[in-house]
C-alpha cells in the first residue's frame, strides 16, 4: 500500500509547508492544513484576494441606473460596487475615511451618494468625500484642523475592469490588465455565454461550512460530478462517458468543464457504470417538465462549469446559467452569492424553464446542494489532521488538460498556481 | 401699505457672525452682513435640521455646519453640495441703524 508522506511539524508554518510542499509519488498531495490555520486564511487574503488578481464583484445589469449600488466582498474585505453619474461603475472599499466605520449598510439599492451614518461623512457615487459635519465648527467651536483637505480623505477606490458585463476590481495596479488575466480559454467560455444582454432572474446565498479553497477544488473537479449527484447521471445531464474537456488557462489558475448531455450511448453508460448507487436509471421524474428546454448553443454543450481563480463560477447547467461568487468568512466557513440569469430576448417559455430548472442549482439545488455538502463533509473529516495531506491522482496526478471527464488535473493546476502565488512568485 | 417688521440692530451682527432672530409669524430667520450691505433668510437648512447661524459664513455664502452644504445670503440659492433646495430670501431695510423686514 503505497504510504502518503506527513508533514509532521507541531506547529503549523505557511512559509515551510509551501516550501516543501509534500509528495505523493506520482500524484498530487494537499496539506489538510491549508483548510484549517488561520495563518493560511490570513495570508491569503493579502496575497490572492488583495493581491496580483482579479476578483469578481458583480453584473453590472446589477447597478444599471446611475445612484445603483450593491455591497459584497473581495475575500472577507467590504467593498461598494456603484454607478455614478457619468455612467462609469466604481467600486470603493467599503470602510470610511473617518475612523473606519462601513460606510454601506445595505446589500442594494440606489442613492445620489454614499453617507456614513456613524459621524455623516458624505461620499459621492465615485466615494470623493464631500461632506464632514462641523467641518468649520458650531457656533464658532470645534471644527476640522486649518489643514484638512477633503481631497486626503476619500474612500479607496479599486481598479475595474468591466468584461462582457462582468464587474471585476483588484487591489494591485501591477496585475496584467483583465483580459489578459483571464486568458484566452475562460474569455472565450464568457463571450460564449453572455453573447448578448442578460436579464437577471434572482439572486440566491449559500452559507458554507468549510474552506473557500475546497469550493475551489470542487468547481475544478469533473471526477466528482457524475459520481456525487445522482442526479445529473440519472437523468443524463452529466455522465463520464459523455464527450466533454477538463481544460485550464496557460497559468493552470482558471479552469473549465464541459459535457454534452446525450453524447454518450445508453449501452456505455451502463457498462461504465454498472454497479454505481450513481446510475439507477430506474427513477423517474414526477414532473419531466423540470428538465424540457432546448439546446441553445451551436456547440450543443450542455454544461459548463467555468472556474474563476480565486472567488468565480460561471455556469451553464442544461438551460440554466448562472454566476457564483465565493465570499469567504474564515478559514472555515465561505458564502456563495449565485446570481442566475437569463437574456433580455428570452420569450416568457423559455424564461420559464429557466427559472424552473434553477431547482437544479443553489443552496438547496437538485445538484448543487450536494456540493455544498461535500465540502462541509471533508472539512468536518480533516478537523483534527491538519498534518496529514489528500491524494490527487485521477487522470495521472498531473496538471494537464484533457479531452475526457475522467480526471483531476484541474484541481491539481488549482493547487500549483495557489503555491506559487501564496510563494509571492507568481505574476500574472 | 407695506409694512416693516424690526429684525435687530446693524451691530447686532457682522459678516462672521450672522444672527438668528425669531419674528411673530415668521420660521427662524438669519440676518447677514456683506460689505456694508445686511440680507436675510430663513435660518433653518433645507438639507438637515440645522441652524444656518450656527455654521460659517464665507463671504457670500453661509455654509451650514452639518453637512457643509452652503447658500447664497442675497438670493437663497444652494451653492454647494449636499444643500439642493433654496432658503427663502426677505427683503429687507436699513433706517437709522435698526434693521426691518419689508412685509409686501
Amino acid at each position: 500500500m503505497q504510504t502518503i508522506p506527513t508533514v509532521d511539524t507541531d506547529k503549523f508554518n505557511l512559509a515551510q509547508t509551501l516550501e516543501d510542499w509534500p509528495q505523493a509519488g506520482e500524484g498530487f498531495a494537499v496539506p489538510y492544513s491549508l483548510f484549517t490555520e488561520q495563518e493560511a486564511y490570513t495570508a491569503e487574503q493579502e496575497r490572492i484576494f488583495r493581491g496580483e488578481t482579479w476578483s469578481f464583484v458583480g453584473l453590472e445589469q446589477e447597478i444599471p441606473e446611475v445612484g445603483d449600488f450593491k455591497s459584497t466582498f473581495i475575500g472577507e474585505t467590504p467593498v461598494i460596487v456603484m454607478r455614478d453619474e457619468e455612467g462609469g461603475v466604481n467600486v470603493v472599499v467599503n470602510r470610511c475615511a473617518h475612523r473606519g466605520a462601513k460606510v454601506c449598510r445595505s446589500l442594494r439599492g440606489n442613492v445620489p451618494n454614499l453617507e456614513c451614518v456613524y459621524h455623516s461623512w458624505a461620499y459621492n457615487l465615485k466615494g470623493d468625500l464631500i461632506g464632514v459635519p462641523f467641518r468649520r465648527g458650531l457656533k464658532g467651536n470645534g471644527g476640522m484642523p486649518k489643514d484638512f483637505d477633503m481631497k486626503q480623505h476619500s474612500l479607496q477606490s479599486l481598479r475595474v475592469e468591466i468584461f462582457n458585463g462582468l464587474v471585476f476590481a483588484s487591489f494591485s495596479s501591477s496585475v496584467a490588465d483583465l483580459e489578459t488575466y483571464l486568458g484566452p480559454m475562460a474569455s472565450a467560455a464568457i463571450r460564449r455565454i453572455f453573447n448578448r444582454p442578460i436579464k437577471i432572474l434572482g439572486d440566491e446565498r449559500q452559507r458554507i461550512f468549510g474552506n473557500w479553497k475546497l469550493y475551489s477544488e470542487n468547481t475544478r473537479d469533473p471526477y466528482h460530478a457524475s459520481l456525487l449527484h445522482m442526479f445529473h447521471t440519472t437523468f443524463g445531464l452529466y455522465r463520464s462517458t459523455q464527450t466533454g474537456v477538463s481544460k485550464m488557462d496557460d497559468n493552470r489558475c482558471h479552469a473549465m468543464l464541459t459535457a454534452k448531455a446525450g453524447s454518450s450511448s445508453a449501452e456505455a453508460d451502463a457498462e461504465a457504470y454498472a454497479n454505481q448507487r450513481a446510475f439507477n436509471s430506474e427513477f423517474t421524474l414526477q414532473d419531466p417538465s423540470l428538465l424540457k428546454g432546448k439546446l441553445e448553443f451551436e456547440d450543443e454543450v450542455t454544461l459548463v462549469i467555468l472556474a474563476l481563480f480565486p472567488n468565480l463560477v460561471v455556469q451553464q447547467i442544461a438551460n440554466t446559467l448562472a454566476v457564483r461568487q465565493i465570499v469567504t468568512y474564515g478559514p472555515k466557513e465561505f458564502e456563495l452569492v449565485w446570481t442566475s440569469f437569463g437574456y433580455v430576448d428570452d420569450d416568457t417559455e423559455m424564461q420559464g424553464v429557466r427559472i424552473k430548472q434553477n431547482n437544479l442549482i443553489g443552496p438547496a439545488g437538485l445538484i448543487s446542494m450536494e456540493d455544498g455538502e461535500a465540502v462541509e463533509l471533508v472539512q468536518d473529516g480533516i478537523q483534527s489532521d491538519q498534518n496529514n495531506v489528500s491524494y490527487i491522482g485521477m487522470g495521472g496526478g498531473r496538471s494537464e488538460d484533457a479531452d475526457h471527464l475522467v480526471t483531476e488535473g484541474t484541481i491539481i493546476g488549482f493547487w500549483e498556481f495557489y503555491r506559487n502565488i501564496m510563494s509571492g512568485e507568481r505574476k500574472v | 401699505m407695506s409694512s416693516k417688521i424690526l429684525l435687530c440692530k446693524t451691530d447686532e451682527v457682522s459678516d462672521s457672525a450672522p444672527l438668528n432672530v425669531n419674528v411673530e409669524g415668521f420660521p427662524s430667520l438669519a440676518v447677514y452682513e456683506f460689505e456694508g450691505d445686511y440680507f436675510a433668510t430663513d435660518n433653518l437648512c433645507t438639507h438637515g435640521n440645522a441652524m444656518l447661524t450656527d455654521g460659517y459664513q464665507e463671504g457670500e455664502e453661509i455654509e451650514c455646519p452639518f453637512h457643509g452644504g452652503a447658500f447664497n445670503i442675497k438670493t437663497g440659492e444652494p451653492t454647494a453640495f449636499p444643500c439642493q433646495i433654496a432658503i427663502k430670501s426677505y427683503p429687507v431695510t436699513v433706517e437709522n441703524n435698526e434693521i426691518y423686514l419689508v412685509n409686501a
